[in-house]
């Protein structure tokens, strides 16, 4: 793969509503933390430049836009992920217990070409606080058992761990789509609408 | 598990398209919005299923409750393997397949193009261009020219024949003035117009022998102005399906606010009072909004009357295993065939590059008016395009109709109640955008219908 090509990330976070996920990324984004989030403006999607071995790559975090809160995110929400980042609270058992579900439901939704290697990255949030009710062994344990999944303790309220968790997001990101880039592009030639009137695909556009 | 909200300013029920953009619109202007279905899936009528789900697809749920009116659910529901050793491939893949129940275009220039960019929706979604159109002319397969270098390129039109086109066409804003025959056909006949040049007029207007002058010339003008935008034709097909757009929609809303949960199989009932909706009942609470608004398939029979529809859709959905005019590249294309002297079928072929199906396989969407069932309205046209030896084969194939709600009026609804009718007939999106729009206006007569959202990047949370 050339490595001049642009390349953008697209990463999904999921998890329990309240963990902490909208924190994270604007934490990770914007470096920013609030107790409390209006409810009439959420998140959408943020963007940030790594730069990973020397290569700069964009990534795309794309958040629930709390769709989750109820299980009604639809299958569009999970189209094209390059890594999903999985979030639970330390401090509130039943978003650990969940964590299974949601891995179960990546996989089936985004349907990905080779779900054993597919990378994701936990992140066990709000270390902040007390007490913990899930010890970092625990955490560690479950992410054995899955393949080796990457684990951070993070605290988006303090701005723990973010960096590091994101820069390892991206690099499995990376890895991920030089591995399917590679293979073939699946989709290529996709339009996206945008407001000047050019086409978009090259030799596409119609000569009259 | 939270409870929903006990009071919103707007209580929408079902996902289907109209009742998204009305979702993303209310939350854009700041109203808090609920946004109920009863189904597991997001998009009702309008939704897209992989092959499992298709199978599993159960039109008419045998318990009927306030929320599910079976006068609107579609019918005739039928299914067919047409070889069977290749259903088990054909399921493992099932995730591969994206099947819309009612799959439309969009015109380049059109409405729904338009309201993507403005809104700044269209960064949820992508798209593909149709590559060709093709017609039925003489028992055959014809590609339509689209460009002026198209009709030069063409060997089927002659020299003088793409003087008279490009004249014809070039002066189309005159002839509604000029000309006083009526009909959209004898008018190209009586500009001596060759069979040829006539068909592919009409296809490009995708109009009968009973399209009036005015209609056709405004459907040529349509398809032309959408033309040397993106791509080689005037038509955009949604990445992975139409489904997909009443996603976008409900994403939008649920980033201005909106809550959003699917699978409520715990709506009691819509009450009224007074000519006016005061609540919903669930088994758990009861939510009270100011406003209204319900998909048709998902409203109490006791506010509808009277229920009589006229009108269907056919439909028929096809897995095909090679395109009905195999070429080097994957094509994606619209073929415009006219049925009879008064129908036209809408057949989309669609690729794996579409998102909507596996590699090596078709899938195939007709859609056309109802006049007796799906079956026999497409018998005629699948014997001409899947029976020959080299034409494709017929490996899966899917029927139904779906009830043409879109022009139906009803009395003494309550008058906090705004119904979305389901999908109409039409190539695009144009009519049920304008029904969108309609609603939103009734409800916030003075307030902008989707003004431009910001960027992701200049939402900055937590200020
Ligand atoms: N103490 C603490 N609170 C946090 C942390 N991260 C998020 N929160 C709070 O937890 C609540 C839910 O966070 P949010 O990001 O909206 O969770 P989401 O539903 O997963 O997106 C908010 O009140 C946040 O302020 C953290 O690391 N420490
Ligand atoms: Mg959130």
């Amino acid at each position: 793969m050339a490595s001049n090509k642009k390349v953008l990330l697209k990463v999904i976070i999921l998890g329990d509503s309240s963990v902490g996920k909208t924190s994270l990324m604007n934490q990770y984004v914007n470096r920013k933390f609030s107790n409390q989030y209006k409810a009439t403006i959420g998140a959408d999607f943020l963007t940030k430049e790594v730069t990973i071995d020397d290569r700069t790559v964009t990534m795309q975090i794309w958040d629930t836009a709390g769709q989750e809160r109820f299980q009604s995110l639809g299958v569009a929400f999970y189209r094209g992920a390059d890594c999903c980042v999985l979030v639970f609270d330390v401090t509130a058992p039943n978003t650990f217990k969940s964590l299974d579900s949601w891995r179960d439901e990546f996989l089936i939704q985004a349907a990905p070409r080779e779900p054993d290697n597919f990378p994701f990255v936990l992140l066990g949030n709000k270390v902040d606080l007390e007490p913990r009710a899930i010890s970092a062994k625990r955490a560690q344990q479950w992410c054995q058992a899955k393949n080796n999944m990457p684990y951070f303790e993070t605290s988006a309220k303090e701005g723990l761990n973010v960096e590091q968790a994101f820069l390892a997001i991206a690099k499995n990101a990376l890895a991920q789509q030089n591995q399917s880039v590679d293979l073939y592009n699946e989709f290529p030639d996709q339009i996206k609408l945008t407001n000047t009137q050019k086409s978009n695909g090259g030799g596409d556009s119609c000569a009259c | 598990m939270d409870e929903l909200p006990s009071e919103v300013d707007l209580l929408i029920i079902g996902t289907g398209f109209i009742e998204s953009i009305i979702s993303a619109a209310a939350s854009r202007i700041g109203k808090s919005v609920l946004h109920l279905d009863p189904n597991d899936y997001y998009g009702n009528q309008w939704g897209s299923f992989n092959l499992q789900a298709l199978l599993d697809y159960n039109p008419d749920p045998s318990e009927p409750c306030d929320f599910r009116n079976k006068s609107f659910s579609l019918k005739n529901f039928h299914y067919e393997w047409l070889m069977e050793d290749q259903k088990e491939d054909l399921l493992k893949n099932s995730r591969k397949f994206n099947i819309d129940l009612t799959p439309k275009l969009h015109y380049c220039r059109g409405d729904f193009v338009q309201l993507l960019i403005t809104s700044n929706i269209a960064r949820y979604s992508e798209f593909r261009s149709v590559t060709r159109i093709l017609t039925w002319l003489n028992g055959q397969l014809e590609l339509v020219p689209c460009s002026r270098s198209d009709v030069f390129a063409s060997q089927k039109v002659s020299v003088v024949e793409k003087r008279v086109l490009m004249k014809l066409l070039t002066s189309l804003d005159d002839i509604l003035d000029s000309e006083n025959t009526h009909n959209f056909k004898k008018f190209l006949e009586s500009r001596k117009l060759s069979d040829n040049l006539v068909t592919y007029v009409m296809a490009m207007a995708g109009a009968t022998e009973h399209t009036s002058l005015g209609e056709g010339v405004k459907s040529v003008k349509r398809f032309l102005d959408s033309l040397g935008r993106f791509g080689k034709t005037p038509y955009l097909f949604s990445m992975y399906g139409s489904g997909e757009i009443a996603q976008a929609f409900c994403r939008l809303s649920a980033v201005f606010g909106g809550i959003y949960a699917l699978n409520q199989q715990n709506l009691i009932s819509l009450d009224s009072e007074d000519n006016r909706i005061t609540s919903l009942t669930t088994t758990k609470q009861q939510i009270r909004a100011q406003n209204y608004v319900t998909s048709l398939e998902q409203c109490s029979e006791k506010f509808l009357r009277p229920v009589k529809i006229n009108n269907y859709i056919s439909r028929a959905i096809l897995i095909t295993n090679k395109s009905i005019l195999p070429s080097e590249q994957e094509q994606l294309s619209f073929l415009i065939y006219p049925e009879g002297t008064e129908r036209i079928i809408n057949v989309f072929e669609l690729g794996s590059l579409t998102g909507t199906c596996p590699k090596n396989y078709y899938l195939v969407h007709l859609t056309s008016k109802q006049v007796t069932t799906p079956q026999e309205d497409f018998k005629g046209a699948l014997g001409n395009l899947f029976s020959g030896s080299d034409q494709p084969q017929i490996i899966f194939s899917c029927y139904f109709s779906i009830p043409e709600t879109s022009d139906l009026d009803f009395e003494n609804v309550p008058e906090n109640l705004f119904l979305c009718p389901g999908p109409d007939n039409d190539l695009d999106y144009n009519s049920s955008i304008q029904k969108a729009r309609e609603i939103f206006e009734k409800m916030y007569p003075d307030l902008e219908f989707l003004p431009r959202a910001p960027d992701p990047e200049e939402i900055i949370i937590g200020d």
